[in-house]
This record gives structure tokens, C-alpha cells and sequence, in this order.
């Protein structure tokens, strides 16, 4: 399957939920409402024409308005990629947990809630792991966020 | 003797355990020497990667993603090349192409020798570490005659590579792999009958292919548990389709199994290598790209086969000269995350070599 029949799949039998982005470059990019993640994460996974059997990466972003979690799939059986896109308010973001689906979802949860503050739903083990354990100087991913002795690079 | 009273106690497994190659703290909890339960603790060696590089210019995060994973540090610089190619859709001219794959093959080569080394000596033999390392030098010599660096090269760069091999570099390159290959059957000979190394071995962490999948597995894990994935083939970069090369599969998924598909993804690397100096054609070798300069606004999540499994970068341009976001993905992070699914209900010395067998190295788990 390549990118355009891809595409033209999600969006016949995914169109309510999944909305195309073309801000993704090289691999497809839809977006989800966060209410949907779960749902349609475990559909992708099932579905007998995609088989989303791997996940690859999660990634916070902050963009200074909203945060958004990124998801890269593929399906090692189908030979596809695919990334969905989650947004979340910058006030109190939460975010359900997927390692129902994909067990290996855990660790990249913890991350994005330890380094940008995103709540995770449903994560059995949210604790410091890349920070020390007593760290309470903020999320230091976020873009307003600076270390006391950290120089910005000047503009060229 | 069955009986006899134990009592579960708690032992800190580093952080500087030498078998956890690098710093990484594993709290056990251990029965006598049986291990009930592992807790991996990371973070020891975090540098904020991630966090320097917003900001970078482009061209400055390279030699940043060098330290991101200094045992194929080749793959950093490429995979980020590649992704800032992909966003601003540079053309790479033919004759980069050839030397990157070299280039990238030969660190698989190295890495791999490493990975031989270190696990035959966490498991008890410490010969295969001494010819490892010495086939490796090989290998540093040609990289330190290319870019002047042994560990951390800044070689590939966005829209093609820094240097031009030197001339010596052809006829040094093919007598290098040519070695290789001849001393990886040796290695063979070396390990593979021997009684102990098959007892501590066969058999040993096994992991199958529903759980490997589940957990995000990838690179030679995965494929020594019977899943035929490799990014060269499925998800394809660069010009691997121009070479003959077999992609080895084994079905145990035990620690043997991981340690042969390694020596033979040398063997593979090595072809890899010697077809690609018969092809390579003289050419430029950088395409015109600006030291400032600014991809089009977008994101694209790149990933390659890197000898720990999947490499991959999420990167974001806001269309000006340093990036919005990059998150470096490496394959030791989720291969550290299942150690605990498989290594419970082992024996420590099993735990050591379950460990060494996954290759992880800690710098690319912390960032």
C-alpha cells in the first residue's frame, strides 16, 4: 500500500475520526481529537488491512499555545508508517495512555509527562526517571522553561 | 536443600557495573541467586540532547547528535541529515550517497565487533574481546583517515558528506572488509562449539516474536526472534536496493541466537561494502546547502536500521534556521524496557548476559 491509497483508506473508513494534516512531510499525518486516541488506536491496530503492530516513537511538542503528542506507527507486516497527532490544551494537558495497545507506549509516556508536564490517564507507573527523583523545577522541555546557568545562543 | 529458608533481599546492580555498559542502575530483588524482580533505572547520563539542540542551527546539531549514540555515531548524522533532507527536499548527489552507505556500514561492522567483544566477556571469555577490538582499529584507521575522527565523525552532513575519501582509502577499505569477513568465520570457530559458552547461552532469555513486537523490539532482537523487519528493505533510504545482500532471520530468540545474527549482519555489511566501492563514480559529493540555512516549515518522524535496531528522529521546522523539535529515538530505549518481562525468574549471571546480548548502550537511552 503506498502513501496515496494509504490515505485515500483512512479517510473512507476513518474520515470521523481522523483528520488529514499536511504539515507531515515524507509519511502521512492525521490529527485525533484526545477523547478518540484510545478507540482509534486500538481500531488501527486490529484492522486487518493496516495492522498498526509497532509503535516506533511518541514526542511531545510545545508549541507555546498548545502541546501536541505525536505517535509514529508502522506495521511490520503491511510495511506502512503512519503518524497521528493528538493536541491538548496548555492549560492542564491530559492524555489517555495507549500501553493497553502497544506495551511499549510505557516508557515514552513517563518521558512526555516527566519533561513537558502532559498528564497521562490510566499510566500504571508515573514516576521520575531521566530527572532526578527530587526535581521540581518545572517541565524543562517547555519552551518558557530555561536553566539558571543555560546561555541562549544569539541570533545570527 | 529444597526446603532450607530464603529470604528476598534487595542488591543495586551498578550504576557502574561494568557489564551495564555505561551507567544504568538495575534494582534487584533477588532470592538466594535467583532474580525475582528487575527495576531499571535510567537517567544517570541524561545531557538534554534534545533540549540543546532547539538551540542549533541545523549544521550545528550534528556533531551535538554525534554523543546522542557514540558507537555509530555514522547513523546519528545521517538520520538527521536525511530528515532535514526530506523537510527541505535536497537532492543528495550519487557519489554521497555511495560514501554515506559505506560509511554507515563499516560503523554497523564496528558496532557489532563490539558487541562480540563485550558479550563474550560478560560471559566469561575474554579472548574474543581482544580480537574484536583489533579487527575495529581497522575500521577507526579508515574513518580517522576520512574525517580526522575515531568516535565521533560530523561527517555526514545535510545534502551530502563533509570530505572526499582520500586515495589510499579504496585499495585499505577493500582489505578491510576482505579480513573481516575471513575473521568472523574465525570468531565462529572460536565460540560456537565450545561446551560452556553454549551452556550460558542456548536457550537463555528467550523472547518470542508477539512479545518482542509488543514491546517495540527492533534490529537484530527482533529478527533473531523470527520476525523478518529490517528498515533497509521495508522502509527504504538511501540506495540499498542497489546491492545484493541477504537480511539473516533466526527463530529462538535466545542469547545465542542474538550473538550469531550479528556475526552474520557482519559478513552482509561487509558485501554491502565491497559492492559499493565497485560502484561508486567519481561526482560531488555535497549538494549546495547554506550552513543557515532553513528547510520549509513541516514535521517528518525518519527512521533508519541502525545496528541497535530502529534510529529515528521526530523533527520539526518552523521554517527558520534552527529547529522547533527534535526527539531522537534509539533502539536501546525499548530493548532496556523489556528487560524486566524477560529477566525475571533468571539467575544473575543470566541477567548479565541477557543484558549484554541486547547490546543497549545507556548514553542513547538518557539523551
Amino acid at each position: 500500500m503506498n502513501n496515496e491509497e494509504l490515505k485515500a483508506y483512512i479517510e473512507s473508513h476513518y474520515g470521523s475520526q481522523l483528520t488529514y494534516n499536511e504539515a507531515g512531510k515524507y509519511d502521512l499525518l492525521f490529527e485525533v481529537d484526545a477523547s478518540n486516541l484510545v478507540t482509534v488506536c486500538e481500531k488501527l491496530k486490529n484492522d486487518s488491512e493496516l495492522l498498526f503492530d509497532y509503535f516506533c516513537n511518541l514526542s511531545g511538542a510545545d508549541t507555546t499555545e498548545r502541546f501536541e503528542a505525536i505517535y509514529n506507527l508502522a506495521s511490520t507486516k503491511k510495511k506502512i508508517r503512519l503518524d497521528i497527532k493528538v493536541i491538548l490544551p496548555h492549560e492542564n494537558p491530559v492524555v489517555n495512555s495507549v500501553q493497553t495497545i502497544w506495551p511499549a507506549a510505557n516508557w515514552y509516556e513517563r518521558e512526555m509527562w516527566e519533561l513537558y508536564g502532559i498528564h497521562i490517564n490510566n499510566h500504571d507507573n508515573l514516576t521520575r526517571f531521566l530527572l532526578h527523583d527530587e526535581w521540581d523545577e518545572g517541565f524543562p522541555m517547555r519552551k518558557d522553561w530555561d536553566a539558571p546557568d543555560f546561555i541562549r545562543f544569539p541570533d545570527l | 536443600m529444597s526446603n532450607l529458608r530464603t529470604e528476598e533481599f534487595d542488591i543495586n546492580m551498578g550504576p557502574h557495573h561494568p557489564s551495564t555498559h555505561g551507567v544504568c542502575r538495575l534494582l534487584l530483588t533477588m532470592d538466594g541467586e535467583k532474580v525475582v524482580k528487575v527495576v531499571p533505572y535510567i537517567g544517570y547520563l541524561h545531557r538534554a540532547i534534545e533540549k540543546i539542540c532547539e538551540n542549533r542551527t541545523y549544521a550545528m546539531c550534528i556533531p551535538i547528535l554525534d554523543r546522542f549514540e557514540y558507537v555509530t555515531a555514522m547513523s546519528c548524522n545521517y538520520v538527521f541529515s536525511l530528515a532535514a533532507e526530506r523537510l527541505s527536499g535536497i537532492e543528495v548527489p550519487e557519489r554521497a550517497e555511495y560514501l554515506r552507505v559505506i560509511m554507515l556500514e563499516l560503523n554497523r561492522i564496528a558496532s557489532h565487533l563490539i558487541f562480540f567483544g563485550t558479550t563474550a566477556m560478560d560471559i566469561g571469555a575474554l579472548t574474543p574481546f581482544l580480537y574484536a577490538l583489533r579487527e575495529r582499529e581497522y575500521i577507526m584507521d579508515l574513518f580517522e583517515m576520512t574525517c580526522g575522527q575515531r568516535l565521533t565523525y560530523n561527517y555526514i552532513r545535510v545534502g551530502g558528506v563533509s570530505k572526499d575519501i582520500p586515495n589510499e582509502f579504496t585499495p585499505k577499505c577493500r582489505e578491510t572488509v576482505a579480513t573481516i569477513s575471513d575473521k568472523v568465520e574465525e570468531y565462529k570457530r572460536l565460540l560456537n562449539g565450545n561446551p560452556i559458552w553454549k551452556m550460558r547461552t542456548i536457550g537463555v532469555g528467550k523472547l518470542d516474536a508477539d512479545l518482542a513486537l509488543a514491546y517495540g523490539v527492533s534490529g537484530p532482537i527482533l529478527r533473531a526472534s523470527g520476525v523478518d523487519y529490517d528498515l533497509r528493505r521495508d522502509d527504504p533510504y538511501s540506495i540499498y536496493d542497489r546491492f545484493d545482500y541477504n537480511i539473516p532471520i533466526y527463530q529462538n530468540g535466545d542469547v545465542y541466537d542474538r550473538y550469531m545474527i550479528r556475526l552474520d549482519e557482519i559478513q552482509e555489511s561487509c558485501k554491502i561494502v565491497a559492492q559499493a566501492l565497485d560502484q561508486i563514480e567519481d561526482g560531488p559529493i555535497r549538494a549546495k546547502v547554506s550552513p543557515n540555512f532553513k528547510p520549509a516549515a513541516g514535521e517528518t518522524y525518519t527512521r533508519i536500521e541502525n545496528s541497535r535496531g530502529e534510529m529515528g528522529v521526530y523533527l520539526v521546522s518552523d521554517g527558520t534556521k534552527k529547529p522547533f523539535r527534535v526527539k531522537a529515538r534509539g533502539g536501546s530505549y525499548p530493548h532496556l524496557q523489556l528487560l524486566p518481562e524477560i529477566a525475571t525468574n533468571c539467575m544473575i549471571a543470566d541477567l548479565v548476559a541477557i543484558f549484554a546480548s541486547f547490546d543497549v548502550i545507556l548514553p542513547e537511552v538518557d539523551r
